[in-house]
Formats: C-alpha cells, structure tokens, sequence
C-alpha cells in the first residue's frame, strides 16, 4: 500500500505575539501544528533566539562570552554588542542585581539602566526581574513605565505579582506580559485566566512555563510543555494559546557540569565545551517540545540554535 | 478526547419572538440570543428556522450570514425540514471555525440529508430512528449502521456522523432511560460521536426540576462517552456540570477558575 501522509493540523493555533516595533520587531507563534513540524503545516514563525545580558555584567563568565564583550565598558555597550550577535533576534536584560538577597540595587539605578540600554539597541528587548516576587512587583512597574512605546516583553509575572505586573505592562503601558508558573500545567493555566481577566489581551501574553537544565528534572518541563501544546491546540484552549518563552541559559550556566573546571574534573574536558553543550541541549530540547523563544548567552549557543531552527523551519 | 461540544439550542423559530424575528428578518433578537450561548459557552450555534416550506432558501442564507459576520465565523447547525434551505446556507458558510453541521438524517424518511452531508463535507446529525421511536438498542444499532453505512458509501469521514440515541422524556418513558444510555456506550465502543437532543428527557417537569434532571443526565451520558449534545447553555447548572465532567474526563485542563470560563 503506498504511503499517504495525512498532515496534523489543528483548526486551532497559537497566538502570534509581536515583539518590539519598528522593522525589527519580531512575531512569535502562529503555528496551527506541533513544535516544529513544519512536515504538517508551514510553521507561521519560526521560533526566535535572544541573548541574555544581565546588570552584573560577566565578570565570572567564561572566556567565549567575556572575549565577546572585550571592549564594552557599560551594560549599554554590551546590549549593543548582543543584539548585533550572529543568529540574534532580540536581546533579554536580567535585573538579577535587584535581588534584596544580593546586591539589592536599587529600583531608580535599574530603571535607568533599562533605559540606557533601551536607547542602545534597536532590536526588540525582554526584560527579566530580580526573582524577588516583591521587588519585581514595583521594579518591573516602573520598567514598563520607562518602556513606553518599545513593546517589550516585562517579565515575570507571577501568582503572587500578576496584579502588579500584569496591570502595569499589559494594562498602563502596553508591553507584552511574561506570566511565569514554575512546571505547574494548572497554574500555567490559570494565571493567563487571571491575567486576562485584569483586562490584559491575550496577545499581549506570553508565558514562561518553567524551566531547568537538561538532567536536572528536566523531563517535567517537556511533559508540561507537551501537555499545553496538546491542550492549545486539540482541545483549542485559549487560555493556553499563549507563546512559550523560555530563558535557558540563567539554568545552564549554574549546573555543575558547566561550572566545574578542568582541573577539578580533568575526564569531562574543558568547562566552557561543556556549558556550550549544556546550553545548546537545553535549548534544543526545549524548541521541540514547545518553546516559541529561548534565551541564551553564549555566542556559539546563539549561532548554532539558530542554525538549528533555520534547518528545521 | 476532545471537550464536549455543546450546540446552542435557543435560536429556533419554536419560539414565537425567533420566529417572528427570522420571518421578518430582524437581526436584533437572534443576534441577542446567539450572544448570549456564546458568553455562556456554547461552540456551535443551532439555526433552527422551522419547516420553511417558501422562503427557507433565503431565510438560511441570511441568518447564516448574519451570525457568521457577527461573530467571528461561529460554527453553526443547519436545522429544518427544508433540504433546499440548509444547501443554501451550506452555500455561504464559511467553515474557519467548523464545518456545518446538518440537523438532522434519520434511518427513513429523512435519511438523504446524509447524502447531502456528504455532498457538502458537512457534519450530519444522525438520528438512530426509522418510522416511530426504537423499541430497543438492538433496532436503534440497526439504524446506526444503516447511517453509519449510507455516510461511508458517500465517502464520509466517520466522525463526521454524529449519532443521536433520540432523547426520551423521562416523565412516560421512564423505564427506557437506561437503554439510551447503554446505547451511548455502544456509539462510544465503535468510536463514533454523539449528539442530541438531551433535555427532552426532562419534558414536562416543574421548571425548577429540568436543571438539576438535565445536569444529571448530562453526567451520566458524558460518562457513557457523549461527545456532544444540543442544549440550553444559559442553564447554568448544566454548563457547570458539563465543565466539571469535562475536568473529570480530562477533556480540558482545569484551572482554578475553570467555570469562569
């Protein structure tokens, strides 16, 4: 019998969300199939790469991403650097500094680093909090704020800050929303239900479903995924229909296959190989079972995912 | 599986202000009441427009097109006596939301609607019945093949007939309650979809009493594996069970605000 192929398509589909504005604005999802199975439908966007720069700078970096950043003397500079990366689409800017358990820097120094950084590059822009649920409800208001007008992406919005967050960037000052659950389907779930009952448009919603480094009970994350996907498209959940964006690199770079040197563990080989590959199998894993967008930080991670999701799409 | 389809019931020209309102082709009322199905939940609105024996052609048309560019394409159910009518409405259907659905063949007098499903790539309603209501399961799987036989030989997709076991009103027939739920069964051990028209069960019951009746109904036959029914969804004890059972059947995802949905 010969083989007919009868393509899997949905009558449903992911939300496209656009990123940033100006020529290089960006579009994720769209997609009526599964994740990359672009052998059943074309896929409507192909997912996007961003890169990841933080307020700490990378002092503590390895040698690839600091030699990259040679010559940079503000974050501004490196934002710059980042989103003329090959294999780029936009660029992610961690407030990890404003953690109260860290460095604790204050909501004025962050806001006006955004926007010093806003001004830099041209390329659409993500902005990550503090992970301090109480410092991002009022630091991440004021980002939207000093945002106006950019479309960016404000995240996280959480259970606990969605209110603060969602009303700020979605509501007031017209950013896309990063609602993020931590590998819960039904919290995922529920907290686009409450975000879009606060008023927040569901195209001005992404989610962050949760993330971890390959290894790392990483299984989770694809089941979830896999499991919104399913319920997005079969069962045409709109309260799942969200875009998936997915920070990878702030995962990676802290396991101890990619910190551990080459001295301490001499049979796994060069330490920066290793959080290159980390990055990258993360990445890709994450990209098949669902992610519209990842973020990474390593240039040779950016290139190749990139390369990857050129190949496939 | 996929989430219950519910088909809204309320536009049908059985109500005096539908049927004044499609005769005089005024959009207000039933644009009204498709509102209010869809906020409540509804997926598929059913047009029923009566036996319009002279102008169904133009009273299908018009009242497909008015609910479709109203609502963003809403899918809809084609339902009259009327064959001419509902290939008319088929006609300027648009199907981005579902394909039409043709309410409804039987296994006698009405079974080409079947052939005109097929003709049409439409979904048809097939109501396991021939002259007079079954006596048993073993007539209504009669009739059930004989649908399921005539939609393939046409060159229809299974799924696309949605068999209907005829809803018996329980005050009367109260005894044949159980054969129509062993009959949903049968339908769901063969894989096919089900519809009906479910709260006939509850005919001539105090007002108060159809809800929780109906509810109840709706559980047991979700549990048996309907797939689908015809039904009021402004009552909201039904919509909450349906939701639950949905929950339950883990058809969609719960959420904590899963009703509110």
């Amino acid at each position: 019998m010969p083989f007919n192929q009868k393509p899997q398509t949905f009558n449903a589909k992911i939300n496209e969300v656009t990123i940033g504005s100006g020529e290089k604005a960006i579009k994720i999802g769209g997609e009526n199939v599964f994740p990359l199975y672009s052998f059943d439908a074309p896929i409507e966007n192909a997912p996007k790469v961003g890169v990841e720069i933080t307020d700490m700078g990378f002092e503590n970096a390895c040698a690839g991403i600091k030699d990259y950043y040679a010559g940079c003397a503000t974050i501004a500079d490196m934002a710059k650097k980042a989103s003329e990366m090959e294999g780029a689409d936009f660029v992610a800017l961690s407030l990890e500094g404003g953690d109260p358990n860290g460095e604790n820097k204050s909501v004025e120094e962050l806001v006006a680093l955004v926007k010093e950084v806003a001004a830099a590059v041209d390329c659409p822009l993500v902005v990550e909090g503090s992970k301090n649920v109480e410092k991002d409800g009022e630091l991440l208001t004021k980002v939207a704020e000093a945002l106006q007008g950019k479309n960016a992406v404000v995240m996280p919005a959480k259970e606990e800050n969605y209110k603060a967050v969602g009303a700020a960037a979605g509501l007031a000052y017209d950013q896309i929303v990063g609602c993020e659950s931590a590998v819960d389907i039904n919290l995922a779930k529920q907290l686009n239900v409450m975000t879009t009952k606060l008023g927040v448009k569901s195209e001005s919603i992404i989610m962050n479903v949760g993330t971890a480094t390959v290894g790392y009970g990483y299984e989770y994350v694809v089941s979830t995924m896999d499991r919104i996907k399913g319920a997005a498209l079969s069962q045409d959940d709109a309260m799942l229909q969200m875009p998936i964006i997915t920070p990878v690199s702030s995962e990676t770079w802290g396991v101890k296959e990619s910190v551990a040197s080459e001295e301490d563990m001499p049979e796994w080989g060069p330490a920066e190989e290793r959080g290159i590959s980390m990055e990258v199998m993360t990445a890709a894993a994450d990209l098949a079972a669902g992610s519209n967008a990842v973020i990474l930080r390593h240039p040779q991670s950016v290139a190749t995912i990139s390369k990857m999701i050129k190949e496939l799409v | 599986m996929a989430k219950f389809v519910i088909i809204g019931e309320r536009i049908s020209a059985t109500a005096p202000s539908i049927n004044k309102a499609l005769a005089e082709r005024d959009p207000e009322p039933i644009l009204k009441r498709a509102k209010q199905q869809l906020d409540a939940g509804a997926t598929y609105l059913d047009v029923n427009i009566g036996p319009a024996e002279n102008d169904g052609e133009d009273i299908m048309k018009w009242a497909v097109q008015l609910l479709q560019g109203e609502f963003n394409n809403v899918p809809l159910a084609l339902d009259t006596a009327n064959k001419k009518a509902i290939e008319a409405g088929i006609s300027v259907y648009n199907r981005s939301k579902g394909k039409p659905i043709v309410n409804s063949a039987d296994a006698a007098g009405r079974i080409e609607y079947v052939d005109l499903a097929a003709a049409n790539d439409a979904i048809v309603i097939a109501l396991c019945n021939g002259e007079g209501i079954a006596k048993d399961n073993d007539e209504r799987m009669m009739y059930c093949q004989t649908l399921l036989e005539r939609g393939m030989e046409h060159g229809m997709d299974p799924a696309d007939l949605w068999f209907d076991p005829l809803f018996l009103v329980t005050k009367g027939m109260q005894d044949k309650q159980m054969d129509i739920l062993e009959c949903i069964k049968m339908f769901s051990d063969m894989g096919l979809n089900s519809t009906g028209g479910l709260s006939n069960n509850s005919n001539g019951m105090p007002k108060h009493i159809r809800p929780i009746m109906d509810a109840a109904m709706v559980a047991m036959c979700m549990m048996q594996g309907l797939t689908s029914a015809i039904v009021n969804p402004n009552d909201l004890r039904l919509m909450e069970t349906i939701k639950s059972c949905d929950v339950i059947k883990n058809n969609t995802l719960y959420a904590d605000s899963y009703l509110e949905i």
